[in-house]
């Protein structure tokens, strides 16, 4: 747990920085191997980064959307670098929106694109159990088990570093620099990715302390990530009987 | 051709048997890792993370009247941690006391904790008066409450709901007026 380095006056909150160094990671790697994937490493550069920007303003204007009358004792507060005035979901359909356009404008293969930002999805998979690890959050269950570490006043389950073990094993297996027989067929590659990732984490959820439950009990991540596990199987089915 | 078709159908058959097996798997699985309602994070260990109950401590305020966190429960309180040589802490003070006194009248309270241990008491008497701070103000002389927190930068906030429980933590600020806003809104929809 080291939610924050302090460097001189200056404090640096290292589950950021984690995720900063593992977007740098991810990019370079996909950007790497993207040829592999006749995608041209620009091209991606310039979605990736179309896409950020997109994110960023969408999620602020949404917040001031949906709380305008925060907004109105100092209206300056709109350009607050707070992380705190954005909206996730706004961020997810500035990203959807602006890489749909990007996409359609540049005429880009959408699964060949998915398939050369598989590296970089992994490797943040990895990042963000790292940014975990440092802030204490996705923290396990209560456990006597010999490996539990002591966190938020109790012995838990490592959850983070499961995490961390369960991606990269992902990240290895999927490693693009290999010959991989699916390569060929576009999209299932980035599909198998991502069925393995909500295997992983269905499976892994099992194991954490901050669940949120629904019906009775039952951990809302293990049911969202059995949906996506269902939906990629039933698509690479589809994607391997048309070859 | 027929060949190659059948090999097709066979190919897709044991996909459509190996998906349903991994789904089977799956649903078996969430099944037996079902819990109780309200057995995961439920707040019942003070802890200084969302979702734990907020730890308690005891400390002297300026007037060298005591304060107790506890003594605070039912009303939404924003916990933060400051000192007065911190940039950051001197920008968001403003908006914390026009915040504060918007809301006061409906519940809402601010316990600011003074990092006096890396600050002056005298330094910290002249910051009350430059900013006009109306809300009640503890001094952490020897570090206990901050190590309590684990408190690694300042400023860093914690709001707290009406039942004791961290909703939120800001490591760092300043925090904006609408941030403020927005939080101490939340929490009092909440009760």
């Amino acid at each position: 747990l080291l939610p924050v380095i302090s460097i001189g006056a200056l404090a640096v909150p290292v589950p950021a920085l984690v995720l900063i160094l593992g977007t740098w990671i991810g990019v370079s790697i996909a950007e790497r191997y993207s040829k592999k994937f006749s995608i041209h490493p620009g091209r991606l550069d310039s979605l990736l980064i179309t896409s950020f920007i997109a994110g960023v303003i969408m999620a602020r204007l949404v917040y001031i959307a949906r709380y305008p009358d925060a907004f109105l004792p100092n209206p300056a507060s709109i350009f607050s670098f707070n992380p705190g005035l954005l909206d996730r979901w706004g961020a997810v359909a500035g990203v959807i929106i602006s890489s749909t356009i990007y996409i359609q404008r540049y005429k880009l293969p959408l699964w060949r694109i998915l398939d050369t930002l598989t590296p970089f999805f992994a490797i943040m998979a990895i990042s963000i159990g790292f940014s975990q690890l440092a802030s204490g959050d996705a923290f396990g269950q209560v456990t006597d088990l010999p490996w539990a570490i002591e966190l938020w006043g109790a012995r838990r389950h490592p959850t983070q570093l499961y995490g961390i073990f369960g991606a990269s094993a992902i990240l290895w297996t999927l490693w693009p620099g290999r010959k991989l027989i699916f390569h060929s067929n576009p999209g299932v590659y980035f599909l198998i990715w991502l069925a393995s990732s909500a295997g992983t984490r269905l499976f892994l959820e099992a194991f954490r302390g901050d669940s949120v439950l629904v019906l009775g009990g039952f951990r809302s991540a293990q049911i969202i990530a059995w949906l996506i596990l269902g939906l990629c199987l039933w698509v690479i089915g589809k994607k391997l009987s048309s070859v | 051709l027929r060949e190659i078709g059948q090999v097709k159908i066979n190919r897709f058959l044991q996909w459509r048997i190996f998906t349903w097996l991994i789904l089977l798997l799956a649903g078996f699985w969430i099944w037996i890792s079902a819990v109780k309602p309200g057995s995961t994070t439920n707040g019942l260990i003070p802890a200084p993370r969302p979702g734990f109950l907020a730890p308690d401590f005891h400390s002297l305020d300026i007037n060298n009247l005591p304060v107790t966190l506890s003594e605070m429960k039912g009303r939404p309180v924003l916990l933060n941690f400051w000192a007065s040589w911190c940039s950051p802490c001197k920008a968001e003070m403003p908006a914390m006391q026009r915040v504060y006194a918007d809301f006061e009248n409906q519940g809402f309270i601010i316990l600011a904790v003074n990092a006096t241990q890396q600050d002056n008491v005298e330094d910290v008497v002249a910051f009350i008066h430059e900013y006009q701070l109306s809300f009640p103000i503890v001094f952490d002389t020897d570090g206990t409450v901050s190590r309590l927190y684990a408190v690694n930068a300042l400023p860093t906030s914690f709001f707290i709901d009406a039942d004791g429980i961290i909703r939120e933590v800001i490591v760092g600020g300043p925090m904006s007026e609408a941030l403020l806003r927005v939080r101490v809104e939340q929490l009092l929809e909440s009760e």
